[in-house]
């Protein structure tokens, strides 16, 4: 067990505090650059061609979509120290909600007087986040009060369950277009607006996307630094302390899972609203084990991690697409699988604390020379 | 203590150097196994292409002095991984085998000479990953025309985005609602396979000549197999055919619960939807279970595989299928057969033998619809003139063309352009595929 | 100690009402379709059938998380790789025709893939044993992708065959006992499972390495003092975790058509089989294969096939719930 080192060198408060300060604005910086580079720089400097085609502008809105999704799981997974392994089934939870009650509003029976309205697709994003959060806590109440790994199984279940009621239409059609889309899915979701501002192209779209991701790891660096975030902390370090010193360690892992779905949930809208055409495939259970790996290659014990586990795995995964041939010769999809496999047990291997951790180090390191 | 973890660390670098071999030789060894036979890169088609236009044209040179016109881009898009690989292999292999062909490039009715070039990606039979790609064929690569979807959740999350691009899409998945939302045709959107309501029509037709009222429908857990059922109610009903009972099993399943049901359900005949290995397991339980009921499949099993899997089960049983497999017993005035016979030499040169199936035809019917479209621009610099031009193309031009799938008649209404007759009727004998039309019913 | 009988009572009487719950709500459902006992008996036949397999795979996720404390997600490749090896053995002409060339292929399948999962963990276990056991779970998925994606290079993505071990042909001898459909393979599957049970049992309680392997399931650090090597512990587990993968999977061949991708649905299955046991217990593991395979089989035949996994997860957390947290190991 490698609890993470809070303890042993935590710097005063206020110098945190500025250093988070930095930290979010320098970020948000790197991403408004990109966005700007996409949108106005002269004979291209875009991400694509600054990156040979490996990081697309597409890949960067996937990245801060799956961000949102990883900060959550990273609080679950590094803070309160327990597994999901439905987590893409919350995320699913958020993208169907959106799609189901805008695209068949009217087999509903919801008037297009309402469903046409700008603000309709945002009050269904928080109503996404209310049901994900809510089935979290219907299914996490109970669970953990268990110790062990009894949350990864009843969330594995959980997720699968869900899917399955996804695909399955919950085994009921109305009229003559069923309700989830059965195994095809749902296509039109409209794209956000604000009042009659379209929130696309997808240039606009990236700043929406990066917003929430930039918000989640602020309200996610918050929370942990909070009187919640040090019980959980001790809570992952040793559960039968915290609970000695009378922390109600049930109550607070509830609590994450609930905010770690609702996490997933609000991405799962933006996912939606972003692809405009939703199925079961991205949300059963290999994706869900494809989330834990991205906050695990992130780092577990670090909200920071999420952005650069999601863009680790991403980035690495269009590599070996790209530039695998011109290694080995030849390379199709199937030599891509196995390169990709074998990277994750290196990184896991040599670097167990993440990507993050690494750069913590090498930073580090950089400043004491 | 330091010590002892220096040398663990030690231990760790020298276990990375293996892993780092094994991995390289692993990789290495199976590049080598590939070299030649079925899997090209991406990277390897395309490179030989440009190399060998720039020959063409060099060559070219000394004849007449040629135009060289802008370089068209063909985006193709299959599930080479994952569970959709049974189909989307044949179809990769497909576009590999025309961008080859394709490598000299093509000259417009104006005379100027474009090279023609086509991406191959492979989407991991995953929709997200799907869409990302032909977002990044359309915004990056600037393909001129997309031939993509192999699965048709796959396709389907790519449609909107190819419909929002303009540009147009011939899809490789069999899903109806690719092309038609709601009643109407999605302009940007075209398809090659034969909609699943013309396997339902041709075995209504034969549960008709049997005198079979009532059928067990036994349909793979899936897309695929559900569009089947819906197809089936739709064409069973009026032809006086009652579906006694359904049941649904997956792909890997090992035990068929849905046989007691069928059994107590006392139908007449049994009718598949699914493809291999699914369709020839279920067939293998079915002859178990009612061994004397007929068993009629539908056109996801018209491959080699159906057969091979389960060759003693599935002997004598009945199933629609593209004449791609009995190409060479059609009667020489069919207008498919020199395509079938070309497409099937061709392939089989090309992969080295390996087994045809209808699927690699699909690709190659959408590819060749592309070409020809390509074929037929003026010099047009303007990208978003061009995609319109190919969309207009191949809903005006395609008209009694002879494909793999069928004679094509693409309309406005109709972005499909098949009806049932596309389809041929079979029955496995000896563990092949034989021509058994409605005459020997 | 009153409130404690008056506990338990109703604690049973609870119990029970959910079992007479779920019979009652089977028997409404399979009576819409005019099913009679024999129709039952059928379902119960394939559930044992289904779930001898899940118990299997379950035994080999139980001997792994004992010992190592890790799930171990690529169980289900040594599944497919105990398939996939047998089919190609025995097409190669080296090992002989019919049955005989039947047997020789599945010993040297079940050797090959120990041999893998010795390698694996030497390789990817072995360097970040001191590892957090979460990250481990996750080195075990890389493994799973990288093995499925080799599979995927040398066998290629179409299904393949494996004859039936009674007939050494493609169709199995069946036996039709009271209108029933019994295939010989589902017998050979049953009997594997219980004989690597009570081999196993055997093993860990009488041998030398057994007991060994289960002094490191108890107390890493004690064991360690007692001069047995956890390390090599986790070698020999992981070794025997792959030989029942192995085993499963052979058995599991002439039923199904083994292909590359088998691992994951195969897997998931017996880790939720594990699971409900506890993940720490021989016989419960093999009690939740069952049961887990009777379940399937009786939703999917009552109802649709694909809610099967429905009722398999409701099961999977109603035990996960019942909370009776399990002290020992290896009872």
């Amino acid at each position: 067990m490698t609890a993470p080192d809070f303890v042993a060198e935590t710097p005063p408060v206020s110098a945190r505090r500025r250093a988070t300060l930095y930290g979010v604005v320098a970020f948000s910086g790197f991403v408004v650059l990109i966005g700007l580079l996409q949108q106005l720089a002269p004979g291209g400097f875009d991400i694509s061609r600054l990156t040979g085609g490996v990081i697309t502008f597409d890949t960067m809105v996937r990245i801060g979509i799956l961000t949102t999704v990883v900060v959550g799981l990273n609080l679950l997974m590094g803070y309160a120290g327990q597994v999901s392994l439905g987590q893409a089934a919350f995320f699913g939870i958020g993208a169907y909600v959106s799609a189901i009650l805008t695209t068949r509003a009217d087999v509903l029976g919801i008037g297009a007087g309402l469903a046409n309205q700008w603000w309709w697709p945002w009050l269904l994003i928080v109503g996404g986040m209310a049901l994900a959060g809510g089935v979290a806590y219907l299914v996490g109440r109970p669970i953990l009060k268990l110790h062990g790994h009894y949350l990864a199984m009843a969330t594995l279940g959980l997720g699968i369950i869900i899917v399955i009621v996804f695909r399955e239409n919950f085994g009921y059609s109305l009229g003559s277009r069923n309700i989830t889309g059965g195994f095809d899915g749902l296509y039109g979701v409209p794209r956000l607006r604000i009042g009659s501002f379209d929130l696309w192209p997808v240039e606009r779209y990236y700043y929406l996307v990066w917003l929430v991701a930039i918000v989640g790891i602020v309200l996610a660096l918050n929370l942990v630094r909070s009187r919640s975030g040090r019980a959980l902390r001790a809570l992952h370090g040793n559960e039968l302390a915290a609970e000695t010193l009378g922390i109600d360690t049930a109550r607070f892992k509830v609590r994450v899972l609930v905010i770690s779905a609702m996490y997933a949930s609000l991405a799962g809208s933006l996912f939606a609203h972003f692809r405009v055409a939703v199925s079961p495939g991205p949300f059963g259970f290999a994706a869900s084990l494809e989330l834990v790996v991205m906050a695990a290659v992130g780092g577990m014990a670090s909200v920071w991690g999420a952005p650069f586990g999601v863009a680790a795995v991403l980035v690495v995964r269009e590599l070996l697409r790209t530039h695998l041939g011109s290694l080995v010769g030849e390379a199709g999809g199937q030599q891509e699988v196995v390169a990709f496999g074998l990277m994750l047990v290196l990184i896991m291997i040599f670097m167990p604390e993440g990507v993050i951790a690494r750069l913590k180090q090498a930073t580090r390191r950089w400043r004491s020379e | 203590m330091k010590e002892a973890k220096r040398q663990a660390k030690g231990h760790r670098w020298w276990r990375l150097g293996l892993l780092t071999v094994v991995m390289l030789l692993v990789v290495a060894a199976c590049g080598d196994d590939d070299a030649g036979t079925t899997t090209t890169a991406a990277e390897e088609t395309t490179t030989t292409a440009a190399e060998e236009t720039t020959t063409t044209a060099a060559s070219a040179t000394t004849e007449a002095p040629p135009v060289e016109g802008t370089a068209y881009k063909i985006g193709f898009v299959a599930s080479e991984t994952g569970p959709g690989s049974g189909l989307g292999v044949p179809e990769a292999n497909t576009a590999r085998m025309l961008a080859e062909q394709w490598a000299g490039g093509v000259t417009g009715p104006d005379g100027v000479h474009h090279s023609v070039e086509v991406i191959i990606l492979d989407d991991e039979s995953n929709a997200d990953n799907g869409a990302a790609l032909v977002t990044r064929l359309i915004e990056e690569d600037q393909v001129d025309v997309l031939v993509a979807g192999t699965l048709s959740g796959n396709a389907l999350a790519m449609a909107p985005i190819a419909e929002e691009a303009m540009i147009a899409m011939i899809s490789m998945a069999s899903s109806r609602g690719i092309i038609e939302s709601e009643g109407q045709t999605r302009p940007w959107l075209f398809k090659t396979p034969q909609d699943n309501q013309h396997s339902a029509a041709w075995q209504a037709e034969y549960l008709n000549s049997l005198g079979v009222t009532s059928v067990c429908y036994l349909y793979e857990n899936g897309a695929y197999g559900q569009d089947t059922l819906n197809s089936a109610k739709q064409f069973f009903e009026p032809a006086g055919i009652t579906i006694a009972f359904e049941g649904s099993f997956e792909r890997t399943d090992t035990e068929f619960p849905i046989m007691t049901g069928a059994q107590a359900s006392g139908c007449g005949a049994v009718v598949v939807g699914s493809i291999p290995p699914g369709s020839s397991s279920v067939t293998q339980a079915a002859r178990e279970f009612l061994p004397d009921l007929p068993i009629i499949g539908g056109h996801g099993s018209c491959n080699s595989q159906y057969i091979s899997l389960a060759p003693d089960a599935v002997e004598g049983t009945v199933l629609p299928c593209g004449k791609l497999l009995f190409a060479d017993t059609l009667p020489d005035s069919d207008p498919q057969k020199a395509n079938l016979l070309q497409y099937i030499a061709d392939y089989t040169a090309f992969t080295g033998g390996e087994p045809i199936s209808t699927f690699g035809g699909h690709a190659w019917d959408a590819l060749m619809w592309a070409g020809e479209a390509l074929s037929s621009l003026e010099e047009n610099a303007d990208l978003d003139a061009r995609r319109a031009a190919i969309r207009d193309y191949v809903e005006t031009e395609i008209t009694d063309w002879p494909g793999t799938g069928g004679v094509f008649n693409i309309s406005a209404d109709d972005h499909l352009g098949l009806d049932y007759t596309g389809l041929g009727f079979v029955k496995v004998q000896d563990g092949g595929y034989i021509n058994f039309p409605s005459s020997d019913w | 100690m009153l409130a404690l009988i008056e506990k338990r009572t109703s604690r049973l009487a609870l119990k029970a009402a959910g079992v007479l719950l779920v019979v009652a709500v089977i028997w409404l459902l399979g009576s819409r379709q005019n099913f009679g006992l024999q129709q039952y008996g059928q379902l119960v036949v394939a559930g044992i059938g289904t779930g001898a397999v899940y118990a299997l795979v379950a035994l080999g996720f139980v001997m792994v998380f004992t010992v190592t404390g890790i799930i171990n997600f690529a169980q289900g490749a040594f599944v497919m790789l105990g398939a996939l090896f047998t089919v190609t053995l025995y097409e190669t002409p080296f090992t002989g025709e019919g049955r005989t060339g039947l047997i020789i292929s599945a010993l040297l399948a079940v050797v090959l893939t120990t041999v893998i999962g010795v390698v694996v963990e030497r390789l990817t276990i072995l360097p970040a044993r001191n590892a957090d056991p979460l990250t481990l779970i996750i080195i075990t998925v890389g493994v799973y992708i990288a093995i499925q994606g080799l599979a995927l290079i040398y066998w290629g993505h179409a299904g393949r065959t494996l004859p039936s071990f009674t007939t050494a042909t493609g169709s199995d001898s069946i036996f039709r006992p009271w209108g029933l459909v019994i295939k010989a393979q589902t017998l050979w599957v049953l009997a594997t499972m219980v004989l690597a049970f009570a081999v196993l049992s055997l093993f860990l309680d009488k041998t030398m390495l057994g007991k060994a392997l289960r002094a490191c399931s108890v107390n890493r650090d004690a064991s360690r003092l007692m001069g047995i090597n956890p390390s090599r512990m986790s070698a020999i587990a992981f070794g025997i975790a792959a030989a029942l993968g192995a085993v499963a999977g052979i058995v599991l061949a002439p039923l199904t058509k083994p292909v590359y991708d088998m691992g994951l649905t195969i897997g998931l299955k017996g880790f939720v089989a594990a699971a409900m046991g506890g993940l720490i217990s021989l016989p419960a593991a093999v009690g939740g294969g069952l049961l887990l395979g009777l379940v399937e089989n009786l939703a999917a035949g009552v109802t649709k096939a694909g809610l099967r996994d429905v009722f398999a997860f409701i099961v999977l957390i109603a035990v996960l719930l019942r909370g009776r947290s399990r002290a020992g190991r290896f009872q």
